[in-house]
């Protein structure tokens, strides 16, 4: 198994034949991958491929129809607490209380995560993320960006060991998206290991270590992007799809079809 | 500034106490009620309004919205307290945080379900009981009336009664319908209706069929409860009835409550 930090080779997500259903509809059909330790991992798919309802299962929201997610050794559905407080999650689309100033919901957030934290504390952590001025604003006075950074913030305020981010860059300006890659980056440099989901296929090849490609709930290949790439280059569907230079984009499209989904 | 955010470590992963959980929910909880205006107003103002009302309507001629006097009033005051702040208050609270995602951001923390919604449900209750405590102060004030030691404490335990009755229908409410604007709308629907069940109900101007269904409904069975603690020589088969509905009526909407409530909308 790769050790991608030097800190020893270790799994930090397994997700071992993973299977969630809604009613008759199975959106995830037996998937399957690992994250290692200060890795990045990519999971790509077009819109309703089963991207968010795996990611869904990884968190503890909803309860797969079969297959078991462990985070850090420890199973999600067995030991939800201890998994949870292992991970940190910025979903796709969230809020927080209106009423609340931002220190009061980094200072509840702390608590959920079992932290004591002096406010004192609370306020460096939020000076640290750039938000010192907005300390008694609400969340939604907050730019997008803000409030990004501020989901952010919440999310490795309990320094978790895997962090989960649902399509993390969608709305961002390019300055704020530069700003949260270099974010993530430190994350992982920490040691920490991060699994997201994007639609940028330019920026998935640019920062994952790994992505894994889903379609129709089911699970088509999992590699680095250069491999991806250098493995698939000659399929004649990502020939067709290539304007020049093959990139993962192209090899996505070869992979997933071209046909506009839902 | 990058470079400040602080990174996870392989040291993270303990297991948070209940304590610390339970107890910034609870800050948090109580924070956003303060900050409620909409829902402060309909718990304390709405109460006292009545009392205010049903004393400039007292004492020129017979009538019957007065007649039961101050005991039949304070325990309307309360009761329409209770009520407003649920029906209108926590259930729209409940349906707007959902909606807006604010549960599920909460439920991928290590905090229990049954600790984010208890925590809510216990904030609301205190609030109410604070509301008791004003209302009857200042019922006492107005009707010049005074109560025991015993009645007080019968009081507030009535209050807490009353509160969780109600909460319990809002949360049925909530349980049944995703929508926040069907939310808001059923809930002002359900105050009217309980409203003027309870009013033209327990005055019997209506007749006896309207005041037997008034004292099965909420409205009717908590004031009825009021209306016995506070005067306890009167207490007689229909402040037990009242008894019987209000525990029936929480036991009802804490299951479809319970049972149908989803945590998100989608």
């Amino acid at each position: 198994m790769t050790d991608l930090t030097g800190l020893g080779s270790a799994t930090i997500l397994d997700v071992d034949q993973l299977v969630v259903t809604y009613g008759p509809r199975t959106a995830v059909e037996g998937v399957t991958f690992q994250v290692l330790r200060g890795e990045i991992f990519g999971l790509l798919g077009p819109n309703g491929a089963g991207k968010t309802s795996t990611l869904s299962a990884i968190e503890g929201l909803l309860k797969p129809h079969g297959g078991r997610v462990r985070v850090d050794q420890v199973d999600i559905e067995r030991d939800p607490i201890e998994a949870k407080s292992r991970l940190g999650v910025q979903l796709q689309s969230s809020s927080f209380q209106a009423e609340l100033t931002i220190e009061e919901i980094a200072r509840l957030y702390a608590g959920l995560y079992g932290l004591k934290i002096t406010r004192q504390g609370i306020a460096d952590r939020i000076r640290d993320v750039g938000l010192g001025e907005e300390l008694g604003k609400r969340f939604k006075s907050l730019s997008g960006g803000q409030q990004q950074r501020l989901s952010l913030l919440i999310a490795v305020i309990h320094e978790p060991v895997l962090l989960l981010l649902d399509e993390p860059t969608s709305g961002l300006d390019p300055q704020s998206r530069r700003q949260l890659w270099d974010r993530i980056e430190n994350l992982r440099t920490g040691g920490g290991s991060i699994l997201l989901t994007t639609h940028s296929m330019e920026e998935a090849q640019a920062v994952c270590d790994r992505v894994a490609v889903i379609d129709h709930g089911k699970l088509l290949i999992v590699d680095t992007p250069a491999g991806l790439i250098a493995k698939h280059r000659n399929d004649p569907r990502v020939v067709k799809a290539a304007r020049g230079e093959v990139t993962l984009e192209d090899v996505f499209i070869g992979l997933t079809g071209s046909e506009i989904r839902g | 500034m990058a470079n400040a955010t602080p990174a996870p470590s392989a040291t993270s992963g303990m297991r948070p106490g209940i304590g610390l959980i339970y107890g910034s929910l609870l800050r948090a909880d109580f924070t956003v009620l303060r900050r409620s205006g909409r829902t402060l107003l309909l718990n304390i103002a709405v109460p006292i309004l009545i009392l205010i009302i049903f004393d400039l309507h007292k004492g020129n001629k017979p009538n019957p919205l007065t007649a039961g006097g101050a005991g039949f009033t304070i325990g309307l005051a309360l009761t329409y307290g209770l009520m407003a702040s649920s029906l209108m208050g926590y259930s729209l609270a409940v349906a707007r945080d959902r909606d807006a995602g604010v549960f599920q951001r909460m439920r991928v923390t290590p905090a229990p379900t049954w600790a984010i919604m208890t925590s809510r449900l216990v904030v609301q209750i205190i609030v109410d009981l604070i509301m008791t405590v004003i209302v009857v102060i200042i019922g006492g004030i107005i009707y010049q009336t005074a109560y025991n030691p015993g009645q007080y404490l019968l009081l507030l335990g009535v209050s807490i009664l009353g509160g969780a009755m109600f909460l319990a229908i809002a949360q049925a409410v909530v349980g049944l319908i995703r929508s926040v604007n069907v939310v808001n709308a059923v809930g002002r629907i359900l105050y009217i209706v309980f409203l003027l069940l309870g009013l033209l109900g327990a005055s019997a101007i209506l007749g006896t069929t309207v005041k037997n269904i008034s004292d099965w409904s909420p409205v009717g069975a908590l004031i009825n409860l009021y209306g016995g603690i506070l005067n306890l020589s009167n207490w007689d088969g229909t402040c037990t009835n009242g008894l019987i509905a209000t525990i029936g009526y929480i036991l009802i909407g804490a299951f479809v409550g319970i049972r149908w409530f989803r945590w998100e909308t989608r």
